[in-house]
């Protein structure tokens, strides 16, 4: 059962083409690792599964991307697409203007949920799943700015989760943390993917193999190779993945 | 090999010309000041309130009231904010969330070149295209339909009151907007994003994102146009009647009336000879100058108030 179907998927930025006719298919309920070197489109392929691509001025996509049988270009709106898509992004970036509880709840007001019952219940649970809330349940007012860089990143998953998404995309979420906020990212990673399929972006190779079911392997806008993840590092097809994977470049 | 104690003296050289640098603005600043409440002193021992209070100014007779000309220059000010302010943030919020990339520099170009104009020039325009305009297709039409409110009660001069505050809000509309659209641009694309991420809509990301981001530097923008419109004197004379008749006569705002900036310059020169009238004069400008000094205070308090909603 495939949760989201990438078909024939190109982007660019003004003139310059920087994917190439991608097509992939992610499972439900499994974590996908998209790696490649620097620049060679992994981040514009995951903004290009929730539509933020568009956003950039002058960037135009191609191609399908069918999530439960629908088109999200053609048969979605775009804030719908987002509503079912969540982001993680690579910087953390909770809102500094607004407190811990409404970073949580931010997407749920925009969906029109104001209850402040129903809203609690979801800001406790939403924590407590990212494993923030013995931190700051005693100043949930505080600002999302004030908190160290991995409860921010915590908190960003956390707002992003609030919503239910059906598929969490993460670009690079761990890269600018420190060791044990990037191991307790990737513990939470294993716990969601019960519930949610997972698309990761990730410039750290072991990484990929150790939270992975499946593995993308993008170069130069390309899609190289496309497998288990277990398959891709054991027995890599493609002389380039091969190299990758074992650190002769990128 | 530098020379240690020529670098040292360089060094404190420069340090002193800073000094010296501030200092004469502080001193400017105060001799100003001075001297204004020096000139201004005859009148106000003579006077005393009725500078602020009285309506009636005939220095044959040695009346000097100043009400007309203050309210004259906080309500063509108040309008003229009231109209400038949603239109700015409207041209600005086009300017960086709907306008295509190619428009962008057009319309800032304008708006530079909108602020860089001659007061005289709005002023003359106003005077000769504007008011006819107005004065047929606007003051007529509504002396004739809602003339018996007292506010828009004729007969219509076409130069009034409510041209100058149309006049003014065209002057300051490219000051508060060109900054706004600055401020704008400055709110963090990864907040943005964030916001648009959890399934907003642009009006969502604008309202929950970038204004309360924008606030202190709207704030500051509208806190600037305020200054260019209570201090705007040449283009505020030529269109707004100098008549003394608003707002105890005739309340009308279609009625001519006259600013603390146009009262000084309009009858600065015969005042010479009286000493007086001259000393009236200078109140004005000292309590304009007032104005001006509370004003930036009271943003600066409103500032430290207003932080993130």
């Amino acid at each position: 059962m495939y949760k989201l179907r990438v078909n024939g998927l190109s982007a660019w930025f003004q003139n310059k083409q920087v994917l190439f006719d991608i097509h992939l298919e992610f499972p439900e309920k499994k974590v996908i690792a998209i790696i490649g070197p620097s620049g060679c489109g992994k981040t514009t392929f995951l903004r290009c599964l929730n539509r933020m691509h568009e956003l950039t001025p002058g960037a135009r996509v191609e191609g399908k991307v069918i999530l439960d049988g629908k088109d999200i270009y053609s048969e979605m709106d775009a804030m719908e697409v987002r509503r079912k898509i969540g982001m993680v992004f690579q910087k953390p970036n909770p809102f500094p203007h607004m407190s811990i509880y409404d970073n949580v709840v931010a997407g749920l007001k925009l969906m029109g949920i104001r209850d402040r019952k129903i809203l609690d219940g979801i800001v406790e649970r939403k924590l407590k799943e990212v494993g923030l809330w013995d931190e700051v349940c005693n100043d949930l007012k505080r600002s999302g700015a004030q908190l160290s860089g991995g409860q921010q990143q915590r908190l960003c998953i956390a707002r992003a989760l609030a919503t239910e998404p059906e598929v969490l995309l993460m670009d690079e979420p761990t890269s600018s943390l420190d060791p044990a906020s990037s191991a307790r990212v990737e513990a939470l990673i294993r716990v969601l993917k019960n519930n949610t399929t997972i698309v990761i972006v990730t410039h750290n190779i072991q990484q990929a193999a150790r939270i992975s079911d499946f593995t993308a392997f993008i170069y130069n806008g390309k899609l190289i190779e496309y497998g288990e993840t277990k398959e891709i590092f054991e027995s890599p097809k493609d002389p380039l993945t091969e190299k990758y994977i074992t650190g002769r470049f990128g | 090999m530098k020379n240690i104690s020529k670098i040292i003296f360089l060094e404190n050289f420069f340090k002193l010309i800073l000094k010296i640098a501030t200092l004469i603005i502080i001193v400017i600043f105060l001799l100003m000041f001075y001297s204004l409440f020096e000139r201004s002193m005859p009148s106000l021992m003579e006077n005393g309130f009725y500078i602020l209070f009285g309506s009636s100014w005939d220095p044959n007779i040695k009346l000097f009231g100043g009400a007309p000309a203050i309210l004259g220059t906080i309500i063509s000010s108040a309008i003229a904010i009231a109209f400038a302010f949603p239109i700015s943030l409207s041209i600005a919020i086009f300017y960086t969330e709907y306008c295509p990339l190619r428009v962008r520099p057009i319309i800032s170009e304008i708006m530079n070149l909108l602020a860089a104009i001659p007061s005289v020039i709005y002023g003359i325009w106003g005077l000769w295209t504007i008011s006819p305009i107005i004065k047929l297709n606007f003051q007529e039409p509504i002396i004739a339909s809602i003339g018996f409110i007292p506010l828009f009660s004729g007969p219509a001069y076409g130069l009034s009151i409510f041209l100058a505050s149309l006049i003014l809000t065209i002057m300051i509309t490219p000051i508060i907007a060109s900054i706004s659209m600055d401020i704008f641009l400055k709110t963090p694309i990864l907040l943005k994003e964030a916001m648009f991420a959890l399934g907003a809509t642009k009006w969502e990301v604008l309202r929950h994102v970038v204004i309360p981001f924008a606030r202190r530097g709207i704030l500051a923008a509208t806190i600037l146009g305020l200054g260019r419109a209570l201090g705007e004197t040449m283009a505020v004379t030529m269109v707004i009647g100098n008549s003394y008749i608003w707002p105890f006569q005739s309340i009308s705002l279609f009625s001519p009336a006259t600013t603390i900036t146009s009262k000084i310059a309009s009858e600065f020169p015969e005042s010479v000879i009286d000493l007086m009238h001259n000393s009236s004069l200078m109140s004005l400008a000292l309590i304009l100058l007032l104005f001006s000094i509370s004003i930036s205070f009271i943003t600066k308090f409103i500032e430290k108030g207003v932080k993130y909603r």
